[in-house]
């Protein structure tokens, strides 16, 4: 007696087909195109996806979670500040108080968990897919993003000419981390800038990131390590709390922009 | 001639026509600051100065008026860009007006971490002043969240906690950010750092608890005095500081200091209670 079901070689191919393309089909045009899998865009998917704002997450690696999976120095402990801890609560990841205000957690628990709390929600995630342009429209807002697989951009283009597709959406959030892939695009056009590394008082940098999450373009919301890249504020290091509570500003600003009332409370 | 040069030349003449002597002080209050207790600051430079003072809301919700994006697109061009370079004019971002716009729209949020630019931010300040207000006869004196800096000799910036000016301004996140805190706790947060991966600015602080004024400190008001004070002697005399490190307008470089001048003393020295008795009688005259 075999252990597993019959099912033929066609038939798993045409399961894999139609997941993707209603998926695919789905998100062509959607709310919120979240750019980049780290802790922040995951939070602000699974924020948005709690809202029931139809999102998509796409994440250039086979693995979403970013740097999330490790802290500093390729340790695999994940420090964060209070009030960080209380959405680890809400995630159900379980942590350790180190000392006042400050809590510790292995990132790969903190990472599977978050990633796990997004697709629970009801976030969907684009993954191994790269992000390569933005599309504009009226008064160069910015109303969605080209797309492509990954390995394309990872082949000579002579071997590969693969042209990208692209999406639809009301916003995108950029949660690229220090490359701010998306705010780079609108640069490129003139239409935007970056500020260098400054003029922070770096102590109170963590708090600056969260505070200037939001709208960065009209059409385009910055979170996360995008933030310090676009603003100038300064790597902070493996700090994770700034980029959970930065994905949560990053939907809320989402959430009034889409003129959405919270539907209900993160648990 | 021999006896003149042996006679001690007083530091502060005895009514300097050069003084300003304000008929009024206004105060601005800082809400992101619970501990603050701005009408005890007022009550202060009265009892010290003779000063008729009135506390007023904080200054850009007293004075923004209707175009606060305006408002946020001049405070926002007011940042500092590079610690180590002089100020450079760079048109603001529009997630960083965003960003002042929300603070001013919100006065009691704090986001400490940005650096401004002390006298351009003072200029935007000072912009909004009515002419009925633009005057030495009135002295504005504001308690901000802000944290201002100016660029000094060395090259470089540094936050201050008090900036005297037209108006000044007294940086409640400059008492906590400006003055150094002690040397071992620079060394601890280093060392967490290095076993942490992260800054744990909190954990580092703990056993240094009480050695530095923090965030909505108990303490907060008593030294806000000294700091107003210094702004209003400035404002009268042009001289706020004083080299006694007892003295409430004593210029601290360290938190110890600080401490020392503002908690612990929190005293003028005798040269400077004189000063204060002659702004009194100033004062008392112009009222009369």
């Amino acid at each position: 007696m075999p252990i597993f079901g019959k099912a033929s070689e066609a038939e798993v191919t045409r399961a894999i087909l139609a997941g993707f393309t209603k998926d695919l089909d789905e998100y062509a045009s959607t709310d919120v195109i979240i750019v980049g899998g780290g802790p922040s865009g995951l939070t602000a998917a699974r924020e948005l996806a709690l809202n029931g704002v139809r999102s998509v997450v796409i994440e250039r690696n086979n693995y979403v979670g970013g740097g999330f999976w490790i802290g500093g120095y390729l340790m695999n402990t994940v420090t964060l500040r209070s009030p960080a801890q209380k959405y680890l609560d809400e995630i159900g990841c379980p942590y350790k108080k180190y000392s006042e205000n400050l809590y510790v957690t292995p990132g790969p628990h903190a990472c599977s968990k978050l990633i796990a709390a997004a697709m629970d929600a009801g976030a969907k995630i684009q993954n191994m897919t790269s992000f390569e342009d933005i599309v504009l429209r009226e008064k160069n807002r910015v109303a969605g993003v080209v797309i492509n697989w990954t390995p394309v951009q990872a082949l000579p283009h002579e071997i590969t000419c693969v042209d990208p597709i692209g999406l639809e959406c009301k916003l995108v959030i950029d949660s690229t981390g220090h490359d701010a892939y998306v705010i780079q695009a609108l640069e490129k056009r003139g239409l935007a800038k970056r500020i260098g590394e400054g003029g922070m008082w770096i102590e109170k940098s963590e708090d600056a990131v969260v505070e200037h999450t939001g709208m960065a373009y009209p059409g385009v919301i910055v979170a996360g390590m995008a933030v310090c890249s676009t603003f100038g504020l300064p790597r902070m290091g493996p700090t994770f709390g700034a980029m959970l509570l930065s994905g949560k500003r990053a939907a809320e600003v989402a959430l009034k922009e889409l003129g959405r009332t919270p539907r209900k409370k993160s648990k | 001639m021999a006896q003149a040069s042996r006679r001690r030349k007083p530091a502060i003449p005895e009514r300097d026509p050069d003084w300003d002597v304000p008929r009024v002080a206004y105060i601005y209050q800082d809400p992101s600051s619970s501990t603050l207790r701005a009408d005890e600051v007022a009550t202060y430079l009265d009892r010290v100065l003779g000063l008729r003072c009135e506390v007023r809301d904080e200054f850009f919700v007293h004075y923004g008026g209707a175009d606060l994006e305006g408002l946020a697109r001049a405070v926002a061009a007011t940042r500092v860009r590079h610690l180590q370079r002089p100020f450079e004019v760079i048109e603001p971002l529009y997630g960083e007006v965003q960003f002042e716009l929300r603070l001013l729209e919100e006065p009691a949020k704090r986001v400490p971490g940005i650096l401004y630019d002390a006298y351009r931010y003072m200029a935007v300040m000072a912009g909004l002043l009515p002419p009925s207000e633009r005057s030495l006869k009135v002295l504005h004196a504001a308690f901000q969240h802000r944290l201002l800096g100016t660029f000094d000799e060395d090259g470089r910036y540094h936050a201050r906690s008090v900036v005297c000016g037209y108006p000044s301004v007294v940086s409640t996140s400059g008492i906590v950010e400006a003055p150094a805190k002690p040397e071992a706790y620079y060394k601890v947060k280093a060392r967490l750092s290095m076993a942490l991966g992260s800054v744990p600015f909190e954990a580092a602080k703990e056993p240094f608890k009480g050695q530095f004024i923090d965030y909505d400190d108990p303490r907060l008001t008593e030294v806000a005095k000294g700091y107003a004070l210094q702004a209003a002697m400035y404002h009268v005399t042009k001289e706020p500081f004083c080299e006694d490190p007892d003295c409430r307008l004593f210029n601290a470089h360290w938190q110890a200091e600080l401490i020392r001048a503002q908690v612990e003393s929190g005293r003028l020295c005798a040269r400077h209670r004189a000063v204060a008795a002659r702004v009194r009688q100033a004062l008392g005259s112009a009222r009369a």
